[in-house]
């Protein structure tokens, strides 16, 4: 399936470019998935996917349009690959309304906000609320706190953030694009969450 | 296409009415432009540095009290151009005074320009420093106001306002600190329209304040560069269709439910794709002429790319465009759907300046405002290299996988065929060069795409021909061209070479021909079919036809008979290659 890699060989370029994947086809020990990352702008997305699916940082921000695509595959320990098709939005206003378009059908939400400002929390929090209401009703959700090397500027505490998540059943975990702290668990995490379809 | 046949007519003829006298400025078909010579002079003036700003907004309200007459035109019909260009009158020239006087108090030691056209010293050494090092295009100078000095002397201000006065988008300067001075921009506007009338410009000294009102959003330009009305009116045009190519003209609703609606937000992140575009008004032709231009590429290459992107637009693309950089590759239109040369012009744009773009492949909402300016369309762009991109524009939200088939269907042909090979060529290569014009017709080869020619020296190699022709241009002093070819909505523009090596310069003949291409169009006196004039810069000659429109430039001690004869040879050569040079057969203009 396409040029995507597993873990250890992370930089394998621009990814996507031999991959046909519009057939569906996933087996047990093969799941694809589709991601969607939501969030204000500038907390980070497009960062942490660069991290994840290049091992790239790029700190000079570009500011996304619409929505980029970007696949990354990793194995797991019991020998199953899932590869990510992770729709990176834009956080700016206006494409708000167009996000349906991305997280309809995603079965993981990875919703973002920066620890160095509350307001990207509370956007985060429309995020979450706007999930429960309009995604799949079993889609796992994500709460991530970026920018977490930025700790000398937090001002959003982690207990918060820990009870927001417990109480929406999300799981939490902060990260930082920049010095690629929890970013390979923040997936590997997501990937053990994914509900199993047991079958032959 | 074959419009070149049916112009059999040299340019001879329609100069034979001239006379030959060499006067400073000669003007064909009966003065078209205002006293050429003067402006040409102010045309090297407008490098100076800006004037105040505010001072000549109190101008304007005060000619607006007075409803003055010089400078002022108020109806859509009314004369304005001999208004325009009449000498400074009494009052203009005392606004001028307060304009220094104003400054006087706030600038205090800083000021140093004159107000009476004393260029100062460093303008040209920033401009010498601009020429080295490559535009980068986003937001400067947030940190100003109108209360900054430096924010006063900018040439060249754009605003976008709301009809209540909210400031939208603001050209330099953090938009939020300007409230006042859109308030300052709403008034003028309103205040015409109360009276049952519309404002189009103000001119105040040196300085053309034009208004655009699009219903609740209005924009505005205050420049001082003596650009003439209609290029910068078409300016702000092209803003508004930038705004609406990311947000819709349903951003009007918005108004309608709250009049105090401020849309700044919903264009948040965008400020390079506005000061790109901007910058773009400075060095792209296709702002003013309405047209785009193409990457020269062999006739048998360019079939293959459109070969491809016809295949994909069959199966529901609505268009199919294959650039690099502002060139176009190939574009093809599903049945009936037909793209217009403005919309393209903003869509690379809106492209090249979003460096997101280039990270991975993208599914955006974008709206093209020519084509439907109501309704948002799909775009699927992805960068085959690093300055070549594909965009497939759809009208379905759900495409975005079949459209990332699509692309990679489109980029293993083009792989196989080359034809991204031949583009990185031809980048490489560049379009036409005035050096490399035929003179002698019996000399003139069949095929003649730069690149594919025999005899050209790699480029790079020290000992290029050309190097040779350093400080004299083509033949006959030619020195730039643009060719624009009205059946195709394409245009061909010459590479610049010496003599015309700065960024300046360049766009100090972009200017001028700008200011040809509004006289030449001028629907009060015009349209006109040639053009001759001298100027110390350059001798500039247009020639419009049924079929073309050619601009050339020359050194200004050209020989003006050779001058014609040169311009007959580059119709010629354009001809001769305009299989390389223009994308012919599957356009989807409808004629």
């Amino acid at each position: 399936m396409g040029c995507s890699s597993s873990l250890p060989d992370r930089n394998n370029g621009r990814l996507g470019v031999l991959s046909s994947e519009n057939s569906g086809v996933a087996d047990s020990k093969n799941l694809r998935v589709k991601l969607v990352l939501l969030g204000d702008s500038g907390v980070g997305k497009s960062c942490i996917v660069l991290r994840f699916v290049r091992g790239q940082f790029d700190p000079t921000s570009k500011v996304t349009v619409g929505a980029s695509f970007l696949s990354q595959t990793i194995a797991l320990q019991d020998s199953t690959t899932i590869k990510f098709e992770i729709w990176d939005t834009a956080g700016q206003e206006r494409y708000a309304a167009l996000a349906p378009l991305y997280y309809r059908g995603a079965a993981v939400a990875v919703v973002v906000y920066d620890i160095t400002s509350p307001d990207s929390f509370n956007k985060a929090q429309y995020w979450v609320k706007e999930l429960q209401k309009h995604g799949s009703p079993d889609i796992v959700m994500a709460l991530v706190g970026n920018k977490a090397d930025l700790q000398n500027n937090r001002e959003v505490p982690v207990q918060d953030a820990v009870e927001y998540a417990e109480k929406n059943g999300m799981f939490f975990i902060e990260t930082s694009a920049k010095t690629a702290d929890n970013i390979n668990e923040l997936f590997e995490e997501i990937a053990k969450r994914l509900p199993r379809v047991s079958s032959s | 296409m074959s419009d070149s046949d049916s112009n059999p007519n040299p340019l001879e003829n329609p100069f034979k009415s001239l006379s030959l006298n060499e006067s400073q400025s000669i003007v064909a078909n009966e003065a078209v432009e205002r006293s050429a010579n003067g402006d040409s002079v102010n045309g090297i003036a407008s490098e100076e540095e800006e004037e105040n700003t505010v001072g000549l907004i109190r101008a304007a309200e005060a000619q607006v009290d007075e409803s003055s007459s010089s400078g002022v035109a108020w109806r859509e019909n009314s004369q304005y151009e001999a208004e325009d260009f009449a000498p400074s009158s009494p009052s203009s020239s005392g606004y001028a005074g307060e304009r220094g006087s104003s400054t006087g108090t706030s600038a205090g030691p800083i000021e140093e320009v004159g107000n009476d056209g004393i260029v100062r010293a460093d303008s040209f050494s920033n401009a010498g420093a601009e020429s080295a090092a490559p535009w980068v295009p986003g937001k400067r100078h947030l940190d100003e106001d109108d209360a900054s000095i430096s924010w006063r002397k900018r040439k060249k201000h754009f605003f976008v306002l709301s009809h209540s006065g909210k400031p939208i988008y603001s050209r330099y300067g953090d938009e939020h600190k300007l409230a006042g001075f859109s308030a300052t921009l709403q008034a003028i506007i309103s205040f015409v329209q109360n009276g049952g009338d519309r404002v189009k410009f103000v001119r105040a000294g040196k300085h053309q304040v034009i208004f655009l009102v699009k219903g609740p959003i209005y924009l505005v330009c205050i420049s001082c560069t003596e650009e003439p009305y209609e290029a910068l009116r078409g300016q702000l045009e092209l803003i508004y269709g930038q705004m609406l190519l990311i947000l819709t003209k349903s951003v009007n609703r918005c108004f309608e439910k709250n009049p105090k609606f401020d849309m700044t937000p919903l264009l948040g992140g965008t400020d390079a794709v506005f000061s790109s575009l901007i910058h773009s008004f400075s060095w792209n032709p296709a702002t003013f002429l309405h047209a785009y231009t193409c990457l020269p590429l062999a006739y048998s290459t360019r079939q293959a790319a459109g070969a491809i992107l016809q295949d994909v637009a069959d199966s529901g693309v609505l268009f199919a465009i294959l650039m690099c950089k502002h060139k176009v590759i190939s574009l093809v239109g599903a049945q009936k759907a037909s793209l217009h040369p403005d919309d393209m012009l903003l869509l690379a744009n809106f492209v090249l300046s979003s460096e997101s773009f280039r990270t991975s492949e993208s599914f955006s909402p974008i709206c093209l405002p020519r084509f439907n300016a109501m309704a948002f369309l799909y775009a699927y762009v992805h960068y085959l290299d690093v300055d070549t991109y594909l965009m497939l524009l759809t009208t379905s939200s759900d495409a975005f996988f079949h459209l990332k088939d699509c692309r990679t269907r489109i980029e293993v042909v083009l792989l196989k065929s080359n034809v991204l090979s031949e583009v990185q060529r031809s980048m490489l290569d560049g379009g036409l060069h005035v050096e490399d014009l035929p003179v002698d017709p019996s000399l003139r080869l069949g095929s003649a795409c730069p690149h594919l020619r025999q005899d050209r020296i790699a480029p790079g190699s020290p000992n290029r021909f050309r190097e040779v022709n350093v400080g004299i241009g083509g033949p006959s002093g030619l020195w730039h061209f643009i060719y624009r070819s009205i059946f195709l909505d394409q245009y061909v523009s010459s590479e610049f070479s010496a003599p015309l090596n700065s960024s300046n310069q360049q766009k100090r003949l972009y200017r001028a021909y700008q200011k040809l291409y509004a006289s030449m169009h001028d629907r009060g006196s015009g349209p006109h079919k040639t053009q001759f004039r001298r100027d110390e810069n350059y001798v500039l000659l247009c020639w419009i036809t049924q079929d073309f429109e050619l601009y050339a430039a020359f050194d200004p001690l050209a020989d003006k008979a050779l001058a014609i004869k040169t311009c007959n040879q580059v119709c010629q050569w354009v001809r001769d290659l305009e299989n390389e040079i223009f994308l012919l057969g599957a356009s989807p203009f409808s004629w």
